[in-house]
């Protein structure tokens, strides 16, 4: 349900645009808000209640796919929920409390999944690279 | 004795050559195998005078030519009569005349790398949204002169911010990290994560607002340029 907070044990996808990845590795822009973004968008991948990983990451291929231009090098980085709260509570200066959100999408852009990281800034570098050592998987975004 | 035309090398001030490497919307690949822009992919002949950027260049001694900043855009008297995309086209072309001079920047070593980099990120942002500006031209320019006033510095990990500014990223052992955003205004922020020596078991991270001027000289109590320097 909109706004519910995603349990800490569970795992978020981000979509990274090919300009911010860097011969395969993902950077830390991949973290970082459009001026005009309140929050960093993610997919919630238990909520899709697939089977195991493979069949997650398939399905939120199928689900960018539908939304987006995937470029080849494109990539999904798969985060702990639980985990990046707690490294960006515990090493920011500010000592930065982001919440993970869910906010599905039910107009044209149907994506029951979808939710955000919430409480980021636009000129959050140190949190992006915090953010991005807490990545624990990687994948092509592109089938 | 021969005397040298300091006003007519091909590689440097004829504009159609920066077409060469990077043309209007268009993606290209330049894969030439030299640091001299690879010229078979483009029939000159076929680009007459109106594609040309409206572009001046100073003459000045060659020698003095890399370091200075050399492009002064022709803008009509009449402002008013410039539309949004006529602007656009006006930055793309700052982009790639910049793209063009760190190709062709004898002070940086890994100058054909980069360029191919920077190429490689215009042509990623472009196939995202073609009408987005690309790079953004003063964050280029920003870089452009950090790399300048650092020669010695280790080629960095780049890639482009939801803005479309240059973000660049050293990575050395027990997970360094030294990254600087390239803003406007020869503005940066930066981030450092670096081992506490004292406090093995800890890190130290620090963030921060400066000029390209500066930076490095500020940040000198961190020790740096140690690791990102050759």
């Amino acid at each position: 349900m909109k706004g519910d907070q995603i349990p800490d044990p569970d795992h978020i996808a981000r979509f990274c645009k090919p300009m911010q990845v860097s011969e395969g590795q993902i950077q830390a822009t991949a973290f970082m808000l459009r001026p005009d973004e309140e929050y960093l968008s993610v997919n919630w991948l238990e909520f899709l209640n697939c089977p195991n990983r493979d069949s997650e990451i398939t399905e939120i291929r199928n689900i960018y796919s539908a939304k987006l231009n995937v470029g080849a090098r494109a990539k999904l980085a798969v985060i702990n929920v639980g985990e990046v709260c707690e490294k960006v509570l515990t090493e920011s200066p500010d000592r930065r409390n982001i919440e993970v959100l869910h906010d599905p999408m039910e107009d044209d852009l149907f994506d029951p999944s979808h939710s955000g990281i919430y409480n980021l800034k636009q000129d959050d570098e140190l949190i992006a690279e915090l953010i991005l050592e807490t990545v624990l998987e990687t994948y092509t975004a592109r089938h | 004795m021969h005397e040298i035309d300091l006003y007519k090398d091909p590689y440097r001030f004829d504009t159609r050559q920066i077409y060469s490497i990077v043309y209007g919307d268009q993606l290209i690949e330049d894969d030439s195998p030299s640091d001299h822009p690879y010229t078979g992919a483009w029939d000159f002949s076929q680009i007459t005078t109106p594609f040309l950027p409206p572009v001046r260049y100073e003459n000045t001694a060659y020698a003095n030519q890399e370091e200075s900043d050399t492009s002064i855009v022709d803008l009509p008297e009449n402002q008013d009569t410039i539309t949004q995309a006529n602007v656009l086209k006006n930055e793309e072309d700052q982009v790639q005349e910049l793209i063009f001079r760190i190709k062709t920047s004898r002070s940086i070593p890994y100058r054909g790398s980069l360029a191919n980099r920077l190429l490689a990120l215009y042509n990623d942002a472009k196939e995202e949204d073609s009408d987005c500006i690309g790079i953004a031209p003063e964050s280029l320019r920003s870089f452009n002169k950090f790399l300048h006033l650092h020669t010695n510095i280790k080629c960095p990990i780049i890639s482009l911010t939801p803005e479309y500014n240059i973000y660049a990223s050293w990575r050395g052992k027990q997970n360094r990290v030294f990254s600087v955003h390239f803003l406007t205004n020869e503005d940066v922020r930066f981030v450092i994560f670096k081992p506490n020596d004292r406090h093995p078991e800890r890190k130290i991270r620090v963030s921060g607002l400066a000029t390209i001027d500066i930076i490095m000289e500020t940040l000198t109590p961190y020790y740096i340029e140690d690791w990102v320097s050759e």
